[in-house]
């Protein structure tokens, strides 16, 4: 495997005209190259690039830099106060030797139907940013995921910045991870809500749903029963029903795809109460 | 086959070696006789093989070797010495946080790690500290127990 290290992001482009594998962090790429679950036959060293290791509100939006890493979510009061689902799942996030490599755009590009970051980025309609050597673009991450570990990046494209909604004092979120432990545990489930409030009603809502699909995804049938209305026990129960009915999971060696489905519904169900501040059976 | 000359320092000492582009920096590093960084899982579930990568905490089976070109490292034998050990070395040493010793390297490096950012943590801290590291013997009671007198040895100083 040929190794070049990238002096900078149009060296970076440059270098993988013709085909390569970015790597910044490595927390998936050595391990799947050294166990031969990858060929590469030219690997792109990103890791020093700083200038896309940053975290920064600007125009209203929170820019995340490809190369922050997990530990950098967690250090930064912006993603604590106006993205909080995303810095509980970087909480979540394996541990903590991994999550000082591991970058955000790395956790997207590997494309892993559980990969944490994805339900909470979803959730503040999160859009990435790609570069290559012909220019810029960039897609709602929704739009990013294609299938089980293909996503719409070419091969020659760098994720550059990922690019984030925040939420308002008066918005309400919350997300959990179904795991068997604590740490270092490959998500059985991750849900992330989102609920933009004008007063006492709903005026958006987003529901997104990891590890219960080929892809990480929004569960919109289960949104449309919260959007502008005022949330109560009819509107929670039609979400979590409609969330259950849209996961599409497998059977592994976590969880039954039964199981996961009926918890899809569960969780959605506490999350929107506790989101929601509504105490009576709040267990998550 | 690509080889690459890299430099690095590791404890102190200027290192330079030729790697492979696909050789991991914890088979380079025990290659060249740094053994007291440990192989065993090679996918980051273990920790087994923690080092300080310019300060920060890191599995050395995750990134490859290449990619440390330049950096500083310390292993478990960078922090503290037989005649001074660090305090998380011999707090698990006093309270019997050793058994076969194997993710000790590790623990150590995590501990140390946690500690810097964090002088009086909390038993979850800790936990959440150590959180990459697996011990298959001790159940974790000893070992948390030892971290935290560290932490108390560290801010009470003098009698270490």
């Amino acid at each position: 495997m040929e190794f070049l290290r990238a002096g900078s992001v149009d060296e970076a482009l440059a270098a993988a005209r013709d085909g390569a594998a970015f790597v910044a962090g490595g927390t998936n790429l050595v391990p799947d190259v050294l166990f031969g679950r990858k060929k590469i036959a030219r690997a792109v060293d990103i890791s020093r690039l700083d200038e896309l290791r940053y975290i920064e509100e600007a125009d209203g939006k929170i820019r995340i830099g490809a190369l922050a890493t997990v530990t950098d979510l967690l250090d930064s009061e912006l993603i604590r106060d106006a993205a909080s689902p995303l810095y509980e799942s970087a909480l979540e996030f394996a541990g903590p030797l991994v999550r000082n490599r591991a970058s955000v755009a790395g956790n997207l590009m590997d494309a892993s139907p559980a990969a944490d970051l994805a339900p909470p980025l979803l959730a503040q309609d999160a859009v990435v940013e790609l570069a290559s050597a012909e220019g810029e673009r960039a897609l709602p991450l929704s739009e990013f995921f294609l299938d089980y570990r293909k996503t719409a990046a070419r091969p020659e494209e760098l994720m550059t910045a990922i690019v984030i909604e925040p939420l308002g004092a008066e918005d309400r979120c919350a997300y959990y991870k179904l795991q068997l432990r604590r740490a270092m545990a490959i998500a059985v489930l991750g849900v992330a809500v989102a609920l933009r409030m004008n007063g006492s009603v709903c005026a958006d809502a987003a529901i997104s749903l990891g590890a219960v699909a080929a892809v990480p995804y929004r569960a919109h049938a289960a949104e449309g029963h919260l959007r502008g209305r005022e949330i109560a026990e009819a509107e929670i129960e039609a979400a979590a029903a409609a969330a259950a009915e849209s996961a599409r999971p497998i059977d592994d060696v976590r969880a039954s795809a039964a199981y996961r489905k009926k918890m899809c519904g569960v969780l959605v169900r506490r999350l929107l109460r506790k989101a929601l501040g509504m105490t009576q059976g709040v267990v998550a | 086959m690509d080889t690459y000359e890299i430099k690095f320092r590791v404890n102190g000492n200027d290192e330079t070696l030729g790697v492979r582009g696909d050789e991991t920096l914890l088979r380079a590093l025990r290659r060249i006789g740094y053994v007291e960084v440990k192989l065993s899982c090679e996918g980051g579930d273990c920790g087994a093989c923690a080092i300080l990568l310019d300060g920060v905490a890191v599995n050395a089976c995750l990134m490859f070797a290449a990619q440390a070109d330049g950096s500083e490292v310390t292993t478990v034998r960078g922090i503290g010495t037989e005649d001074d050990l660090h305090p998380v070395q011999e707090q698990l040493i006093e309270k019997g946080g050793v058994q076969c010793g194997f993710c000790t390297p590790g623990i150590v490096v995590s501990a140390k790690a946690l500690l810097d950012e964090n002088a009086a943590p909390t038993r979850e801290d800790i936990q959440r500290g150590l959180a990459g590291n697996l011990c298959r013997c001790t159940g974790y009671k000893k070992i948390f127990e030892s971290v935290s007198a560290a932490a108390r040895q560290m801010t009470e100083g003098g009698d270490s």
